[in-house]
């Protein structure tokens, strides 16, 4: 669903991204761990043709995204790190507006607002202007963008960033049952913790280059922050 | 989902406190502006009639006299307050209203109000004109400086490029949502400007398809200003920059620039001060100018010819009045005069005229001003126009008096009294406004100009957004 084939990023004589290669299949969620700088955000970047490539090619569901911007994206989900909302409307007005934007089947407001809910935002802040929202709050708005979107493949940079460790549970468990449902998910993170409980597989980064990859099943939590670390210091 | 944007980005506008209070400023000052155009017209429009109709009955109660003295007691000519003048007073002001026709001369224009203003009256007068020509763009920044940096600075952009939008489809729901809050304002302002034009008692198959034509102009000048304030948009690296930029390109382009252009008009067209024209015409009429004779040689050879056409040995034979003659024969040289120079005069206000209309290509204002006053019929053409034909009735009424002179003062000349029905036989001064067709023909350019911006900045703008990067 996610693919990435040989490619790469360069500003001028400056590696952001040494020729990549990876796969995330449908139901698999690919956990990209790495500092800041190790090029994680980039390849999101590229998935989502923010930035143009500089080689090989970024695949959603066989289109190459340069090639099919629009399409491409019409496939797939973003959560950025940061979710940004329209402050002078509200929390259901601005799911209201992203979900009509992203051109997927229309939602009732009662759906929306029950998605709201889902996600965890208070009841009463659903009508609640978003100048009023915590960073949690917005981000819960975010996912519940992303959620209504019923998309076949999920981008995610720090989603969880803001979360209360209730929510981040809640997201957890909502990143399970979109991986039930054959969502591939592309997601870069900082947090260990989180990455070991929900990933299938897990990739570092470092300097703009894959370092490792494994099977999230095949390491415990401390012989991923073992790992992690081993990387960080070679 | 052009809709759906259109729609998100006027309820935000509309949401905006600060939004709102400028708009309400706006409109404030649009209705002041419209309700003082009104009065004004009504007022000046029933005092130029009035007037007109006195200075008639005047003519007309004129008893027995010389032709000649009824020639110099003259009458007034009223400019008519042309009902669009509601909206935009153009030169009026500067231009002068009345002047009296009388024989021998072709007087200057009086009564010009801004010549009575204090510096502080001039500098501050509010019209709708000037108000949409300067105050609109002014918001049309406010409104749309943010639209696409706005939303790059919050990373809304970056969210909303994600889900697939088209950046073009994007852009033109923010140009149509901002023209929509604009609409808030303009519609409610078009209606009032409707309102205060009818019931002025012009002639509304005149003024319609003016003020139709006018309203298109200013669509266009709008459309110009959004378009070119989302170009800066879609290009600043902020919403501050954009702000900043949009805000200096206004000043330089609607505050600065006019000015700067009506220098540059008078460089390249130089015309003579009221005095200066005044003393070259004098000259010219006492002293013949290229090669003509003065008035005084000049009539001496008149006088030899018409003993010879009328094969006599003096004026005392003539079968007519020889200062019947004689009085016509002034009239013709003066008026070989006066053409002469205010040929010259029009010609530098219309050159004057045309390079700020032509200027309109670095600053769209100044193409609109041009529309702006030629559809209202306050532009240079319109005073020329009314000068014109005012100038025709002058040379009517005193050949008038002086064919009855010449016919029926023989022997008698200057004690000759003619009966009071003469004075009924000149009718009154009428006055037809040129047409919208060689209104828009004498602003063809500014028109091409104006449609040329609006074209151009909304290809730029659809340019600009289509390349936007989050």
């Amino acid at each position: 669903m996610l693919e990435a084939d040989a490619l790469t990023k360069s500003y001028g004589d400056t590696v952001a991204l040494h020729p990549l290669t990876l796969r995330v299949a449908p139901g698999e969620l690919l956990c990209l761990l790495g500092a800041n700088g190790a090029g994680k955000t980039t390849t999101i970047n590229l998935f989502l043709d923010f930035v143009p490539r500089s080689g090989g090619r970024a695949l959603v569901d066989g289109l190459d995204v340069a090639e099919h911007p629009l399409e491409s994206k019409r496939r797939l989900a973003y959560i950025p790190e940061q979710v940004q909302l329209y402050r002078t409307l509200t929390g259901l007005e601005n799911l209201e507006y992203f979900h009509r934007l992203s051109g997927a089947p229309p939602l009732a407001r009662g759906e929306l607002r029950a998605l709201l809910e889902r996600v965890g935002l208070p009841r009463a802040a659903v009508d609640r202007r978003v100048a009023t929202y915590s960073k949690g709050m917005r981000q819960k708005v975010g996912i519940a963008i992303a959620s209504a979107k019923s998309a076949r493949a999920l981008l995610l940079d720090e989603p969880t960033s803001g979360l209360d460790p209730q929510a981040s549970n809640e997201f957890s468990a909502l990143l399970d049952r979109l991986r039930a449902d054959g969502v591939a998910i592309l997601m870069a993170t900082h947090d260990l913790f989180r990455a070991r409980e929900t990933a299938t597989h897990i990739a570092i980064m470092k300097h703009g280059q894959l370092v490792d990859r494994f099977a999230a099943a095949d390491v415990g939590h401390a012989d991923l922050e073992r790992l992690y670390l081993d990387h960080m210091r070679n | 989902m052009l809709a759906t944007i259109v729609r998100k980005e006027f309820t935000e506008q509309w949401r905006d406190g600060r939004v709102r209070l400028a708009a309400i400023a706006l409109l404030a000052l649009l209705t002041g502006a419209l309700v003082l155009g009104r009065q004004s017209t009504r007022t000046l429009a029933a005092e130029r009639t009035a007037a007109a109709a006195a200075t008639r009955a005047d003519w007309l109660a004129q008893p027995a006299k010389n032709p000649h003295s009824a020639a110099h007691y003259g009458i007034y000519a009223f400019k008519p307050r042309a009902t669009l003048a509601t909206l935009d007073d153009g030169v009026d002001p500067y231009a002068g209203v009345l002047t009296w026709l009388e024989a021998h001369k072709r007087n200057e224009f009086a009564y010009r109000p801004a010549q009575d203003a204090t510096g502080a009256q001039r500098a501050g007068t509010l019209t709708a004109a000037m108000t949409l020509q300067l105050l609109v763009p002014l918001l049309i920044v406010v409104l749309a400086a943010g639209a696409i940096a706005g939303e790059r600075d919050t990373g809304t952009l970056r969210q909303l490029l994600a889900l697939g939008v088209p950046a073009r489809t994007l852009g033109a729901g923010k140009m149509l949502g901002t023209a929509a809050a604009l609409g808030v304002i303009l519609v409610p302002a078009a209606v009032l400007g409707a309102a205060a034009i009818v019931g002025l008692g012009g002639d509304a198959a005149y003024d319609l398809p003016r003020a139709a034509v006018l309203a298109g102009c200013y669509l266009l000048y709008f459309i110009s200003w959004l378009a070119l304030v989302l170009v800066v948009s879609a290009r600043a690296p902020s919403a501050r920059t954009a702000l900043a930029v949009s805000l200096g390109v206004w000043m330089l382009v609607t505050v600065l620039a006019p000015r700067l252009v009506t220098e540059l008009a008078r460089a390249v067209a130089p015309t003579p001060t009221a005095s200066a024209f005044a003393k070259a015409v004098r000259d010219d009429l006492e002293k013949g100018f290229d090669g003509h004779a003065g008035q005084a040689e000049s009539m001496k050879a008149f006088e030899r010819r018409i003993l010879a056409q009328y094969r006599v040995d003096s004026v005392a034979q003539l079968p007519v009045s020889f200062a019947g003659l004689a009085l016509d024969e002034g009239e013709r040289l003066g008026n070989v005069v006066y053409d002469r120079h205010f040929a010259r005069l029009w010609s530098g206000f219309a050159t004057q005229e045309r390079v700020r209309a032509l200027s309109g290509v670095v600053a769209p204002v100044l193409a609109l001003r041009a529309l702006s006053m030629g559809l209202a019929g306050t532009d240079v053409a319109h005073h020329r126009a009314f000068a014109d034909a005012a100038e025709r009735y002058r040379r009517t009424l005193v050949a008038a008096m002086n064919g009855d002179m010449t016919r029926h003062a023989v022997g008698e000349d200057f004690d000759y009294k003619a009966d009071p029905a003469l004075w009924a036989a000149v009718g009154p001064f009428t006055y037809e406004a040129p047409s919208l067709g060689a209104t828009l023909g004498e602003h063809r350019e500014a028109l091409v100009i104006l449609g040329g911006w609006a074209l151009v900045a909304t290809l730029g703008a659809i340019a600009a957004v289509a390349r936007v990067r989050p």
